[in-house]
């Protein structure tokens, strides 16, 4: 069992009388990508900033590198928050250099670091520009370098993805992995669950300040039905025959002549027995699809399960 | 340590980098050249005023007034130069200088137009036609008719059409007033010559401190430098800490919209943000102040160095600024007065996103801050004063009025009395303003949780 670089123990916190984070608990395991999860208003951001010790909780316990979070930990520590910016009167390699600087490296290290990444991120040549003369995506790069500068071994991205372009989004993701495979520990909240699902060894799902899971993606997955989706030409009302293979639904949508039919496979039911079904039956079919499952269904299935939404808000909510 | 240092001196290159800290830098001796220079400029740049005086009474009015005016001219001139002798000694380079300068020029120039009746006069008034002067054709200022009633009863006619300047009716008011008077006298059978020996007539006033012995107790003008002084330091100071608190509050508020604070807070706490901050903006303070009195020295030893200011008291100016009595509490009450200050425009900046939500909350602040601009004025005369004393003691007052009121010896009560409740008041804005910072920082609070606390049965906002 690898090290626990960040553990939150029942941490609750309430601003104004509302409970924005609930008797929470998760812990951060040393070399893993653990996505923190959960739509808008969740208690995403409130939980970090715990974690960091900007924020103290009302009850619980934080443990960040095995102790208090303290302010000499935040030099272990990469933080990009979600609410980000940077001075937009400075130059670029001087808002790199200060930012290095106050993560404790010293001032040529900070200025050697500070290229080398630029170049990396195919923005040396803006090194002497005023960050107010760059677009939007530059500044969100440069913020990233400086969140990453000092090399930290715990990243933690607040909603990381949020304003950038799908090819920044892309490169990021890049990024993210490759300070994985370097050895760095990275916790970043989203609430777009596809890059959660393509990045995260581990992720922990939040709905209204509550953890609703903490594991791997493939055990969030198999927290919902598997699905199969059929289409035939019978005439002959399927839902008795799948009736013992889980619940049938029929749906509209079909092509001439056809009918659609969803199966959410019940324990121990796999799209083969579907299919071997459908062969003992006779079925004549025009679609076999075994639906793969979404870490999107997931969360509104577990959201669901537990009691704290309603369709029509995570529908909104979690993208 | 270090992230204060770093935040400090971020802080301080990037405000000596704005234009408003250099135009800060300007301000004061700016203020002080235009406080010297635009009585000057006003004065010389007065226009010539041309008259008509026509006498219906046969002259003898017309006669007292120009002899009048003549005497105005020829006292002016004797009260310039005994001023002069009284401030700068006897030094016959200037009397010299003085006795060859031109005669200043008249603001107000008798004119004798051919015409004399008001109808035919009128256009000269109204500027249709112009009088020719020395200075070419010009508009007529005032026509003046003078006329004598039995009994002596004098009325004056005065027709203008400027209705501000009213120098020139006040003097001859003035001039035939004293006529009248002296001609009453001299009608009762008062001889002239007593009448002149009267008007002589003044009071020799000494100014003696109790304190003294009688051979040393003699006040002397350079005994008042130190009052003067100090009233100057203690407008130096709001000058400084008003203009540094401003600066502060800006770039507060533009680093709130830039969305910095909470990158900051990534790789420091909110009292190191906070102290980084203030110490940043305290250097600049500190700067200012050093340019301002470096440039005072060097104005005052370069002044010493010319003949006609010899004997100016630049030595006893010196003395008084750098009096350690004045010295060290001017420095102790700018630094608590900054800290008050300074904190309370920080935790107003980051509870706000633009300059037009600070306004509501700046606007009884800045109400606070220019109450001790006038109670420091009325300080100097009455340092004893109840409405002095009692405003020494509110905290956000206290640097700059105690400043002031030091050099007159209050009572011992007062000074450790204001200090300590300064200091405790200090602490616990820097305290409460950490707190909204804090809050403010992370938008748990804004502009409307504020005016939410002050509001009547009302419950605050959340932010």
């Amino acid at each position: 069992m690898s090290e626990i670089i960040l553990s939150l123990d029942g941490v609750s916190k309430t601003f104004s009388g509302k409970p924005a984070v609930r008797d929470l608990s998760f812990t951060v395991r040393r070399g893993e990508i653990t996505g923190f999860l959960g739509p808008n208003g969740a208690g995403k951001s409130t939980s970090l900033r715990m974690a960091l010790g900007i924020l103290t909780p009302d009850a619980g316990e934080v443990s960040l590198f095995g102790g208090r979070p303290r302010a000499n930990a935040l030099e272990r520590v990469g933080f990009l928050p979600e609410e980000r910016g940077i001075y937009r009167k400075m130059k670029v390699i001087d808002v790199i250099i200060f930012f290095a600087r106050l993560k404790g490296v010293t001032p040529v290290d900070a200025r050697r670091r500070g290229l080398a990444m630029l170049e990396e991120f195919g923005l040396a040549d803006v090194a002497d520009s005023k960050v107010k003369t760059l677009s939007k995506g530059m500044a969100q790069k440069i913020q990233i370098i400086s969140t990453l500068i000092h090399d930290p071994e715990f990243i933690i991205l607040d909603e990381p993805f949020s304003g950038l372009d799908p090819v920044n989004q892309k490169a990021l993701e890049q990024i993210v992995r490759a300070r994985a495979e370097a050895g760095a520990t990275i916790l970043f909240s989203t609430h777009v669950m596809e890059h959660a699902e393509r990045l995260c060894d581990q992720i922990v799902l939040v709905a209204k300040g509550r953890k609703v899971f903490d594991g791997n993606v493939e055990a969030a997955l198999a927290m919902i039905p598997r699905r199969v989706i059929l289409e035939t030409v019978s005439e002959q009302d399927l839902a008795q025959t799948f009736a013992p293979l889980g619940e049938v639904v029929q749906e509209a949508g079909a092509a001439d002549g056809a009918r659609r039919w969803l199966i959410d496979l019940g324990p121990g039911i796999d799209a083969q027995d579907v299919l071997k079904a459908c062969v003992d039956g006779n079925i004549r079919l025009l679609r076999f699809e075994p639906a793969r499952a979404h870490l999107h269904d997931a969360f509104v299935h577990l959201v669901e399960t537990s009691g704290q939404f309603s369709n029509e808000t995570l529908a909104g909510e979690a993208v | 340590m270090r992230a204060i240092y770093l935040i400090a001196r971020r802080e301080y290159l990037s405000y000596v980098a704005t234009w408003g800290f250099w135009l800060s830098l300007a301000s004061m001796p700016m203020f002080m050249a235009l406080g010297f220079g635009l009585p000057i400029l006003i004065e010389s740049s007065q226009p010539t005023r041309y008259y008509a005086l026509i006498d219906e009474s046969g002259g003898a009015l017309e006669a007292a007034i120009e002899s009048q005016r003549s005497a105005s001219r020829d006292a002016r001139a004797e009260a310039t130069r005994e001023a002069t002798a009284e401030l700068l000694g006897d030094n016959p380079a200037i009397a010299a200088a003085i006795a060859d300068a031109p005669e200043p020029a008249e603001k107000y120039i008798r004119v004798y137009p051919d015409v004399t009746d008001i109808e035919t006069l009128r256009p000269y008034l109204l500027g249709e036609q112009t009088v020719e002067t020395s200075d070419g054709p010009q508009p007529l200022f005032a026509a003046i008719y003078l006329r004598q009633a039995a009994g002596g009863a004098i009325d004056v006619e005065y027709w203008s059409t400027n209705l501000t300047d009213g120098e020139l009716r006040s003097e001859i008011r003035r001039t035939l007033r004293e006529y009248m008077q002296l001609n009453r006298l001299l009608e009762s059978g008062v001889s002239p010559e007593l009448v002149a020996a009267a008007g002589e007539l003044t009071p020799t006033v000494r100014e003696l401190n109790p304190e003294r012995s009688a051979e040393a107790a003699e006040v002397t003008t350079a005994e008042r430098l130190p009052i003067i002084v100090a009233i100057a330091v203690a407008f130096g100071l709001w000058i400084v800490i008003f203009s540094v608190v401003n600066m502060l509050l800006t770039a507060m508020i533009e680093e709130k919209g830039n969305k910095v604070l909470e990158m900051m807070l990534a790789s420091s706490r909110h009292h190191e943000i906070l102290t980084g901050k203030l110490l940043g903006v305290a250097l600049v303070s500190t700067t200012l102040l050093l340019v301002w009195g470096g440039l005072a020295a060097t104005v005052g030893l370069g002044l010493q160095q010319m003949p006609f200011a010899a004997e100016l008291p630049l030595g006893e100016i010196m003395a008084a600024v750098l009096d350690p009595a004045l010295v060290f509490p001017a420095i102790g009450y700018f630094i608590i007065g900054y800290l008050m200050y300074g904190a309370i425009f920080l935790a107003i900046g980051s509870l706000c996103e633009t300059l037009q939500d600070a306004q509501t909350l700046m606007s009884p602040m800045m109400l606070i801050m220019m109450v001790p601009l006038f109670l420091v004025m009325v300080a100097a005369d009455a340092p004893d004063s109840p409405i002095i004393v009692i405003a020494s003691w509110v905290p956000l007052w206290t640097p700059f009025i105690m400043l002031a009121r030091l050099p007159q010896d209050p009572a011992l009560f007062d000074i450790i009395g204001t200090t300590v409740v300064m200091v405790a008041t200090a602490a616990a804005v820097i305290w409460g303003a950490g707190v909204m910072f804090r809050m403010g920082a992370l938008n748990q609070a804004n502009q409307d949780t504020v005016k939410g606390w002050f509001r009547l049965g009302g419950k605050s906002k959340p932010g």
